[in-house]
């Protein structure tokens, strides 16, 4: 069986990386040792495989055809298209089609309908944190978009059963592949409407509380009733209550969290200690 | 209001840096190309926030702004305008 080695959360902003170089350095220097401290957290758990969970800014999909979730089965994933990610220097990045495949026949045997993309376009939700981590090798990555955009989304109660359904996978997959999970997006922001800029202090710990709190069905309730007040990009906190889910909501643990009006993003990072197969 | 689907396309693939150059240089020639309500298209050569943001979400309104060489600066204050 596998195994779910580690599961992190990061922020992402497109700003970090297009305006990186007008930052005044102790914002740099934040900032990088919140990624740096998943990074080594990431790299400690020695992980085959990062199953990474994060929203599609108009990179995949458009209101033609718009999935609430997709997982990508490909041997290879495209690199992020943004002229602002051109450091990451990645153009495009290894999948694992085996892993992907049984998350997406998981899924469907227990109720899910996932999309399902051999060749998709990681854009700067998935790829902002990969890079600011620096983890060296890149683990191959499987995908899962989660709709956090574009209304109607997953709710967060559907988002806590993605993550059960995550670790019911991962913990189902044969062999000895040491998983890892990335989630990606939030907390409080607001871009492109006009609280653009806006963020939400008090929903940032309020959401914190709530994942320190434990029970991933307590966060789908205070998601619910809080998302629609903390901007239109705090939806993409959803993909922590993916995480969180996935984690058996143990073990989480504040890794940094702060706003950055710089880049209109009420940032946060976070790991939590995987629930053991045995249940400890 | 209901989305617009013209218009989000049009948006939508001026995310592609080359498009965003093209349509720079001659906003009537790529308008050409996309079924837009006449009210609407006077309000994207306008570079009228108001009238265009209920119309799409607001990320490629945000995308489309930038693509179309308007300012940081220039969007917040036409879309704050509106709050």
């Amino acid at each position: 069986m596998a195994e779910l080695v580690a599961v992190v959360a990061a922020s992402h902003a497109p700003l970090l990386a297009r305006d990186w170089d007008r930052f005044e350095a102790p914002l740099k220097t934040r900032v990088s040792a919140a990624y740096h401290q998943l990074g080594a957290h990431l790299a400690a758990a020695r992980p085959d495989v990062i199953l990474a969970i994060a929203p599609d800014h108009w990179t995949n999909f458009f209101l033609d055809n718009l999935p609430n979730a997709c997982i990508g089965v490909g041997a290879v994933h495209g690199g992020p298209p943004e002229p602002f990610m051109a450091g990451f220097g990645h153009t495009s990045l290894a999948g694992d089609a085996a892993f992907g495949a049984h998350l997406v026949a998981t899924a469907l045997a227990a109720g899910f309908e996932p999309s399902v993309s051999h060749k998709l376009k990681l854009d700067h939700g998935f790829c902002l944190p990969l890079w600011r981590m620096e983890l060296d090798p890149l683990p191959p990555i499987v995908p899962l978009v989660l709709n956090c955009l574009e209304p109607p989304m997953p709710s967060p109660a559907r988002c806590a059963a993605w993550g059960r359904l995550l670790a019911q996978a991962i913990a189902t997959y044969p062999g000895s592949a040491r998983i890892a999970i990335l989630a990606s997006g939030g907390l409080s922001h607001s871009i492109g409407e006009p609280t653009m800029g806006a963020i939400d202090p008090a929903f940032d710990a309020a959401c914190i509380a709530a994942f320190e709190a434990g029970g991933d069905e307590a966060v789908a309730t205070f998601l619910e009733d809080a998302l629609p007040a903390a901007g239109n990009g705090g939806h993409e906190v959803r993909t922590w209550a993916v995480a969180h889910a996935a984690a058996g909501g143990n073990g989480f643990r504040l890794v940094d969290s702060f706003p950055i009006p710089q880049v209109y993003v009420g940032c946060a990072w976070a790991t939590w200690t995987p629930a053991t197969k045995d249940g400890r | 209001m209901s989305t617009d689907y013209a218009l989000s396309k049009l948006f939508f693939d001026l995310q592609n840096p080359a498009a965003a150059a093209a349509y720079r240089a001659d906003r009537e020639a790529v308008l050409a190309r996309y079924d837009l309500e006449p009210g609407v298209r006077r309000a994207v050569l306008a570079d009228d926030v108001a009238t265009l943001a209920p119309r799409v979400n607001p990320y490629l309104l945000r995308y489309y702004c930038t693509a179309a060489g308007m300012s940081d600066a220039d969007f917040l204050a036409q879309i704050r305008r509106l709050g």
